[in-house]
C-alpha cells in the first residue's frame, strides 16, 4: 500500500528529532532544517542517510539539497518511492 | 593460519584468498604494502572492519580521500558475499552517500550486511562507515553479480594449482562462515544506529593490518 506524505513527515520528524536530540513535538514540518536549533549540514545529511537506509531508497542529490523542510524532504522521498514502485 | 585479533579483541576471519601466496588485493591483502590490509570480523550476519588511514591516503589536508571509502565499502561487502556464497562477486554498481569528512589518523569502523532484496541474478549489500562513537560518516549500497570460481577463471589470473587451492578455501570459508555468523554479537543502539559494544582499545601497527600510515 502506498505510504502517504503525512506518514513520511511523521517518520522523518522522528529521525530529525533523534539526530538533533530534541523532542518530536518541538520540530515543525515546515521549519527550515538548517536553521533548527542543533542542526547543521552534517546532521541534515545524516538524517538523509538514515531515511535512505530505513526506506531502502536512494534519493537524488539535486532533490535532497533542494529541500529545506521536513515536508519538502518527505515529498522528495514520496516521489522516489513512487518512482521505485513503477520500476 | 590464525589471524590476529582486531581492536575489540575479536579474531579476524581467514579469507579464502590467503591460500594464494602472493595475492595483492589493494583492500585486503596482507602482502600489499601500499594497500589498506583490511581485516574482517563477524558482525551478526554481516562483517565488520576497523581502520585508520595516514597521510598517503589524504585528499584535502587532514581528510582521507573519499575514493578510499569506496574501496573499503566495496571490499567489506564483496568479502561478505564471498563468505556467504563461496562464489566470486564482481561489483556491478555502487553508490556512496558521503555524510562527513573522514579524518586522517582517525579511528573508524565499517560494517556490512547483505540486503533482503537480493535476487538470484544480483546480490545487494549495504555498508556504513562510522566513527568509533557510532556516528555515521558515509553509507554505501552496491550490487554484485556472483559467478563460480570456474566461471571467473577467464577474468582473473590464476594458475591450475591456485584454482584448486582456492576451491578448497572457498568451500571451507563458506562452511566456517555459516557456523559463525549466527553467533550473537553484543551490540547497543545509539539514536537508531547499531554499534558494537565495548570501548576501543589501543593496538599497535603490528597487531592490525588495517592501520596504514
Amino acid at each position: 500500500m502506498p505510504v502517504s506524505t503525512d506518514e513520511l513527515i511523521s517518520e522523518i520528524t522522528e529521525i530529525v528529532a533523534e539526530e538533533l536530540g530534541v523532542e518530536v513535538d518541538t520540530v515543525s514540518a515546515d521549519a527550515d532544517l538548517r536553521t533548527v536549533q542543533g542542526a547543521d549540514s552534517v546532521k541534515v545529511l545524516r538524517v538523509i542517510a538514515r531515511i535512505e537506509r530505513a526506506r531502502d531508497v536512494e534519493l537524488e542529490d539535486e532533490a535532497v539539497f533542494g529541500a529545506s523542510t521536513i515536508r519538502e524532504v518527505a515529498e522528495v522521498l514520496h516521489r522516489a518511492l513512487a518512482e521505485e514502485a513503477r520500476v | 593460519m590464525t589471524a590476529p585479533a582486531d581492536a575489540d579483541g575479536l579474531e579476524a576471519i581467514d579469507l579464502p584468498w590467503y591460500v594464494l601466496p602472493d595475492y595483492q588485493c589493494f583492500g585486503c591483502s596482507p602482502h600489499n604494502q601500499h594497500g589498506l590490509r583490511l581485516r574482517f570480523t563477524h558482525h551478526g550476519d554481516g562483517l565488520r572492519t576497523t581502520f585508520r588511514l595516514g597521510r598517503p591516503y589524504e585528499s584535502y589536508p587532514g581528510v582521507v580521500h573519499g575514493g578510499l571509502l569506496g574501496v573499503i565499502a566495496d571490499e567489506i561487502m564483496g568479502n561478505l558475499i564471498v563468505l556467504r556464497t563461496g562464489q566470486i562477486p564482481f561489483t556491478t554498481g555502487m553508490r556512496l552517500r558521503y555524510v562527513h569528512p573522514v579524518a586522517v589518523g582517525g579511528d573508524y569502523e565499517c560494517v556490512a550486511r547483505v540486503r533482503d532484496d537480493s535476487t538470484g541474478t544480483l546480490l545487494h549489500a549495504e555498508s556504513d562507515i562510522r566513527t568509533r562513537d557510532g556516528e555515521v560518516v558515509a553509507t554505501a549500497t552496491a550490487s554484485y553479480r556472483t559467478v563460480s570460481l570456474d566461471a571467473a577463471r577467464g577474468r582473473v589470473a590464476l594458475d591450475e594449482p591456485e584454482v584448486d587451492d582456492l576451491h578448497r578455501a572457498l568451500a571451507a570459508a563458506t562452511t566456517a562462515s555459516a557456523s559463525t555468523s549466527a553467533a550473537p554479537v553484543s551490540t547497543r543502539t545509539v539514536a537508531g544506529t547499531t554499534v558494537v559494544a565495548g570501548e576501543p582499545t589501543e593496538i599497535t601497527v603490528e597487531d592490525s593490518h588495517a592501520r596504514v600510515d
